[in-house]
């Protein structure tokens, strides 16, 4: 799903974020990218869903070279891709429905099947009693299951999450990675950044670990311990 | 189906825009009707000039002198020539021109009774279509008629034509040069007072690609945005007009009477200048907000 040849991004003026990463995801995997603060994990998931361009190096995402994609053709890749920010990133004017339905509303769904399937996506993440309130009237835990409903509305092959779980109290972050692995299992591939250790060591899923923009470590999943890139 | 969803998705985020900014879209709706109310005025003003020019054109006569020693036939051939033209030809004899002077001269003609014979040529006065009264078409009408046998001369009032064409076209480089400026005024204020909008919505922007909207998706909300914002100056420079006309046109006529001109006068076609006015707003507005989303997504 995801392939990381050689890969370097550097800031003018600061340390390169990320230097000669080689990394390859699997379709149907789940991985953790964690490490410290500054250790590139935003980053790379950022190269991923084109948020901005590699210094050097190549990535394919579903067989696509990302940095030879046209600007034009970066939102029929994004459509493939969910994305979740700790942050939210929620229309703080829209109803939570209306937040869900906007990735499908983008796809040209007719509203009435969007406003379906969003409720559909809501029910399965537990906020079918919530669909016309504001985001904003909403706790932390409820906003994120908002963003993962509306990162996975439109079943993309992969769904990036980055520090899905930063913000929330252990019994929330075990419900928002309980939806994860729910998503996981239906088929989409799945890479979470985070910091949170503890959870990570719960999961028993592949882990990639940066530091200072350099993999140092890729062990756990299907492979006990994988090459260091 | 796609292409319908979207324009429902499309129009509901246009009127969700407008609610929610309703200042920031205000002021972009009142610099569209200002200018287009503007705009209204102006096109009044230049027909009333074209009317104004056009009526002092008709005063324009162009008077043929015939060489008395040519035949009958030959003098007969340069009227014949000119009517072929579709121009109103009067013939004047010597006597008739004679009787004309004196009736001009009034008691100082007492001198021209004396004359044993008509001292004026015989002549053709010719009344110009309008579509001829330029000047360009009035001098080679001149030079032709000069190189006639029959003819001795010309006279049309050269001067007076040239400065009043000069005069005519020197307010149309104004009104266009104004029009320029005017729009181009309009169309950075429009786009200035959109960005703002769409700086204020930035982070639906940003959430929007991130699900994979393609600019065109992102853009077309704040192009109808814009478009309604011109059809609603529109609508209010339309009123505008129309009140100024029943208001304050009669007094703008009473003042400017020694001009002969009647004021600012309505369109004949009203429905007409409603239509283009509306075009106009739309265009505007449409040009306005693409100019601000285009720099917006460039940044």
């Amino acid at each position: 799903m995801i392939q990381m040849f050689h890969v370097t991004k550097a800031y003018p003026g600061d340390p390169p974020a990320l230097v000669d990463v080689n990394l390859t995801v699997e379709k149907g995997e789940f991985v953790f990218l964690t490490g410290p603060s500054g250790a590139g994990k935003t980053t790379l998931l950022r190269l991923v869903f084109c948020a901005e361009p590699a210094t050097r190096g190549q990535i394919l995402v579903g067989g696509r070279n990302v940095a030879r994609i046209r600007q034009s053709s970066v939102p029929f890749l994004r459509r493939n891709i969910g994305v979740v920010f700790q942050d939210f990133k929620l229309l703080p004017h829209r109803t939570v429905l209306d937040n869900v339905a906007l990735a499908l509303d983008v796809l040209g769904v007719a509203r009435d099947e969007a406003r379906q399937r969003a409720q559909r996506m809501l029910k399965l993440v537990g906020l079918q009693l919530k669909t016309e309130s504001l985001p904003l009237k909403l706790s932390g835990g409820e906003q994120q299951r908002v963003v993962i409903a509306r990162a996975l509305v439109n079943e993309p092959a992969l769904l990036l999450a980055d520090e899905p779980t930063g913000n929330l109290d252990p019994g929330l972050t075990q419900e928002i990675m309980s939806l994860l692995s729910d998503a996981n299992v239906r088929g989409t591939t799945v890479v979470v950044a985070t910091h949170d250790l503890p959870m990570v060591e719960r999961s028993q899923k592949r882990v990639v670990r940066l530091e200072k923009g350099r993999i140092v470590s890729d062990a756990g999943g299907a492979a006990s311990v994988r090459r260091v890139g | 189906m796609g292409a319908v969803a979207k324009a429902q998705t499309f129009w509901r985020s246009a009127v969700e825009g407008l609610r929610h900014q309703p200042f920031v879209h205000a002021v972009s709706t009142i610099t569209l009707a200002i200018a287009l109310f503007t705009l209204g005025l102006a096109r009044s003003a230049a027909h009333e000039l074209d009317r104004l020019v056009g009526s002092l054109g008709g005063e324009v006569r162009v008077t043929v002198y015939l060489d008395p020693r040519a035949t009958p036939e030959a003098r007969g051939a340069v009227a014949t020539t000119l009517r072929g033209r579709s121009m109103a030809v009067e013939e004047v004899s010597p006597r008739a021109a004679l009787e004309r002077l004196v009736r001009e001269l009034g008691p100082a003609a007492e001198s021209l009774r004396g004359l044993s014979e008509d001292p004026l040529p015989p002549s053709l006065e010719v009344r110009v279509p309008e579509r001829m009264r330029a000047p360009e078409s009035l001098r080679a009408l001149a030079v032709e008629l000069r190189g006639t046998a029959a003819v001795t001369g010309v006279d049309y009032g050269e001067q007076a034509v040239e400065r009043l064409s000069a005069i005519a076209r020197a307010v149309r480089w104004a009104g266009w040069v104004a029009f320029i400026v005017l729009v181009g005024a309009t169309l950075i204020i429009v786009s200035a007072t959109l960005q703002l909008a769409i700086y204020a919505r930035r982070e639906e922007v940003e959430i929007q690609k991130l699900v994979g909207a393609t600019d065109r998706f992102v853009q077309a909300p704040f192009l109808l945005e814009g478009a309604l914002q011109g059809l609603a100056g529109a609508a209010l420079a339309i009123a505008g007009l129309a009140v100024f006309r029943q208001t304050l046109s009669p007094q703008l006529a009473t003042l400017l009477s020694f001009l002969r001109l009647p004021g600012v006068a309505a369109d004949a076609r009203p429905w007409m200048e409603a239509l283009e006015l509306a075009l106009a707003g739309a265009a505007l507005g449409l040009s306005g907000s693409y100019l601000a989303v285009h720099r917006f997504l460039r940044a």
